[in-house]
């Protein structure tokens, strides 16, 4: 953005190395969930009657509660990155702050929700719907934890007299963060939602 | 970084406005799972609930990508890099879904 980066160096692409990586990435990403996903219809197609009655076992309000946690950090993380560019250290402080802690948040409101799982005796072993929805939601909060990782160490950086002066950095993290937020929006209603009641 | 971004102002309304449209479609998708289809309706009423799930799932999706990741603004080259996947992604859901048993 707007960070004064020169992008002489970068002819072809017209974008910062790192960014381009991040996309590139992200690609891969996209296609290492889609065989979840993939996995998971063709199971469910196969065992429907299995998969409703499971996913009514799953608690829808914890789940929305965390989508709403997510947006909200999303939003964080990039008027976080507006404020860093702007130069306004304390906002950019604030708002990368709030962004961890909403990742904090997430993870909280997943513990309760994998407790209150083994403690009704439900493991990734019980059937295949338990399977799939411990492995996806388990390798979605992997990603959580990995974002809040790097996050961390520019916040604590940012504390420092030196400071934390690297917008495009913090943007390719943004990326990573918004496509942890994006895949939470397709598990949210796939795993908790469509299934029909009973 | 590519493009021209507009100002921070505009920036920042364009990100209140599309976290506050995220709010109201995760709320519209939970709505819209309600029990509220007539159970006459069988499958077909299961088929609408998946579509419609999905459907605001995909406008959430490129409302994050364009505007909080910026796709908007970047050029064609990245979104290539993007829009292969996610097109393969929905090749695969649709087939798997549409050549399911």
């Amino acid at each position: 953005m707007s960070s004064g980066l020169s992008l002489a160096h970068e002819p072809v692409t017209k974008v910062a190395n790192g960014k381009l990586a991040m996309w590139i990435f992200l690609a891969s990403e996209i296609m290492f969930f889609t065989g979840f996903f993939g996995a998971f219809i063709v199971l469910r197609n196969s065992n429907l009657e299995l998969f409703s009655h499971s996913a009514a076992e799953l608690t829808k309000g914890l789940a929305l509660l965390n989508t709403f946690i997510l947006i909200g950090s999303s939003l964080t993380m990039a008027l976080s990155i507006l404020n860093l560019e702007k130069g306004n250290m304390g906002k950019f402080k604030l708002f990368l702050g709030l962004t961890i802690l909403c990742g904090f948040g997430f993870l909280i409101v997943k513990t309760i929700e994998y407790s209150t799982k083994f403690s009704h005796h439900i493991f990734p072993w019980t059937n295949v719907f338990f399977s799939f929805y411990f492995l996806m939601t388990g390798f979605h909060a992997i990603h959580v934890i990995a974002g809040m990782i790097p996050m961390t160490f520019m916040f604590i950086k940012a504390f420092t007299k030196k400071g934390y002066n690297h917008p495009v950095k913090v943007e390719t993290l943004g990326l990573y963060w918004h496509f942890v937020d994006l895949v939470w929006i397709f598990l949210f209603p796939v795993l908790y939602l469509i299934f029909p009641a009973h | 970084m590519s493009g021209h971004h507009p100002d921070s102002k505009t920036m920042f309304d364009s990100y209140i406005k599309v976290a506050s449209a995220l709010f109201v479609l995760t709320v519209l998708t939970w709505v819209a799972a309600l029990d509220w289809v007539p159970k006459s309706w069988g499958e077909a009423g299961n088929t609408l609930h998946i579509a419609i799930g999905l459907l605001i799932a995909i406008v959430k999706a490129f409302m994050v990508f364009y505007v909080f990741m910026h796709l908007q603004f970047d050029n064609k080259f990245i979104r290539a890099f993007v829009f292969v996947p996610i097109f393969l992604f929905f090749v695969l859901t649709f087939a798997l879904n549409v050549l399911g048993p």
